[in-house]
């Protein structure tokens, strides 16, 4: 009973990881900059979000990601609500992605990904600079899209290592 | 063609409106609550402004505590690159410690005189604490480039409070939380800084880049090509958003083949950070006429007297410090005079030792010569020309090895 009890727990703790991978990485935001690699970032929480909300999106609360969102604004330095809105947009697509996909492919996802990024990098572009009148660099957008779109191939061949034990 | 436009609008309206399992809210219900708070933390309403503060509060209490393992790795790096550089830099900096130990009289004078001028202009005092902030988060975000110190409201932080990294400016503080506060750096492309570029007194403006330098803006046409390498930029107070004359770089001169590019090398190294100053000021308004007619204490009279009492304190501590310094020299000049006398005397000594050395010497090559020639300068019965011993020709025919002279 006890260790039904306890593989329950570890169980629970394993499946709820990628939500707190994305926590965490929302309130440290990795960012490199002691190795002074100009134009090196890459949005992590954009690759978790997609590849768990497009293959696990039953342990990845919708909620949670919104929460998620206002935390990297307040950390970031955004106005509130920007990368909340962005990150249930990516939950939007990768559920539309679902619902007309029959045979899920790893690159028909990745340039899926390509486009929902660059669509969200433009939309967040637009609204700091138009309503919120912020000066920003697109070559940093850019660069930081290029750097999110490479990784996430990367990050999804490992991310599948993890899925394989859940569903083991 | 129906067919894939219904299977489409299914789709999107499964992706909107459905909740799946295990999901609290439709996707849909979130994207309105994201526009609302969007469109909320706009207004500036105060129970707003309270909720955001609190948010922030704990956000970046949270975050410093995530970032523990990462800035650990951070500063272990860091200290392991610059452990090389440390030892030259010693030697560096205690050498422009020297320096500046030297001109640091000069400077308080000058810094008196120019609090003097400024209380002439101004209508008010202002007195200045620097207070020590941590800085808590210091995520360098590609977008926007700004730091969490630990000093807000509570600590009399307010809106556009200068911070400094030593003595040179780092930003300026644009959110204030009950105890953080959100710095923009001179890096960000949203800084705007008036300043003064020195010696050829420009002014212009100075906004972040891309690169964590500094672009030199809003500068009148044939003013640039005055500027050199050794070029100063300071702040220049204009629009009273900045202290005046607070240090912020050097003019780089990058050339580009047939253009030349300007651009403004911080002092400070921004990605390096751990603590900062903040500047609290706070403004006495001088008393008018009519109240410092009432107060005896804090007349003209007693003003300039107060003064030239403080200019008269400086003169006597440089004084103090120069007839210090002459004490410290005239010692230094007696002790080199007695151990110039001791290595005349230890000389002396010496010479002496040699002489007796050569003398020595001289007896010594005598008495050799004395056994193989003696017998033929001694005076005997056989040798009719010889001296007698111990007399002066005896010698010098002994050191003449036994030729007689005539």
């Amino acid at each position: 009973m006890t260790s039904l009890k306890t593989r329950g727990f570890y169980f629970k703790v394993y499946s709820l990881l990628p939500i707190i991978f994305l926590f965490i990485s929302v309130l440290n935001e990795f960012d490199f900059n002691y190795l002074n690699l100009d134009f090196f970032s890459f949005n992590f929480p954009f690759i978790l979000i997609f590849f768990f909300t497009l293959k696990e999106f039953k342990h990845f609360d919708y909620l949670l990601v919104f929460f998620a969102g206002l935390i990297n604004d307040t950390v970031v330095g955004l106005p509130l609500g920007i990368s909340s809105l962005s990150y249930v947009l990516i939950c939007i697509a990768t559920s539309y992605f679902r619902n007309i996909t029959i045979r899920p492919n790893p690159i028909k996802d990745w340039f899926y990904f390509l486009f929902i990024i660059c669509l969200l990098n433009s939309i967040n572009f637009s609204i700091l600079t138009l309503f919120f009148s912020f000066n920003l660099v697109l070559m940093n957008y850019l660069v930081n899209t290029f750097f999110t779109f490479t990784f996430y191939i990367i990050f999804a061949s490992l991310f599948k290592f993890y899925l394989k034990g859940l569903n083991d | 063609m129906a067919s894939s436009r219904d299977d489409f609008i299914i789709a999107i309206r499964s992706a909107f409106l459905k909740k799946s399992t295990q999901q609290k809210f439709s996707l849909l219900t979130l994207v309105l609550i994201s526009i609302f708070i969007i469109v909320l933390s706009n207004l500036d309403f105060r129970i707003i402004r309270y909720v955001k503060n609190g948010i922030n509060e704990l956000v970046y209490r949270s975050s410093f505590i995530v970032s523990i393992p990462e800035n650990f790795i951070k500063n272990t790096f860091i200290e392991v690159s610059d452990y090389t550089t440390y030892f030259r830099e010693f030697k560096d900096n205690r050498e422009e410690l020297k320096k500046l130990k030297s001109k640091n009289i000069s400077s308080e004078i000058t810094q008196y005189e120019n609090k003097e001028l400024k209380e002439l202009i101004n209508d008010y005092v202002s007195s200045s604490d620097k207070i020590l902030a941590k800085i808590i988060v210091d995520h360098d975000s590609p977008f926007l480039k700004s730091i969490i110190i630990n000093k807000g409201s509570k600590d009399n932080i307010r809106i556009g409070t200068n911070i400094y990294d030593q003595s040179y400016l780092v930003g300026r503080v644009i959110e204030v939380n009950y105890k953080t506060s959100r710095v923009l750096l001179l890096s960000d492309l949203n800084s705007n800084v008036p300043v003064t570029i020195a010696p050829q007194n420009i002014q212009a403006i100075i906004t972040g880049s891309a690169d964590n330098a500094g672009q030199i803006k809003y500068i009148k046409d044939g003013l640039v090509d005055q500027f050199t390498e050794k070029s100063i930029v300071y702040t220049s107070g204009t629009g009273a958003i900045f202290k005046s004359g607070i240090p912020i770089g050097k003019v780089q001169i990058l050339d580009e083949g047939e253009s030349k590019k300007f651009k403004v090398k911080f002092y400070s190294d921004f990605s390096q950070l751990k603590y900062v100053f903040a500047e609290v000021i706070t403004k006495k308004e001088i008393q008018n006429s009519n109240q410092q007619a009432e107060n005896n204490n804090q007349n003209p009279i007693d003003a300039k007297l107060k003064i030239l009492e403080d200019e008269l304190n400086i003169i006597e501590k440089s004084n103090q410090k120069f007839k210090e310094e002459n004490e410290n020299l005239k010692e230094k000049i007696n002790d080199l005079t007695n151990n110039l006398i001791n290595s005349q005397n230890e000389v002396i000594a010496q010479k002496q030792v040699i002489d007796q050395f050569n003398i020595d010497k001289k007896e010594l090559e005598f008495l050799k010569l004395n056994l193989d020639y003696g017998h033929k300068c001694r005076k005997s019965f056989l040798n009719n020309k010889g001296f007698i011993v111990g007399t002066s020709g005896y010698k010098k025919c002994v050191l003449n090895r036994g030729k007689l002279d005539d």
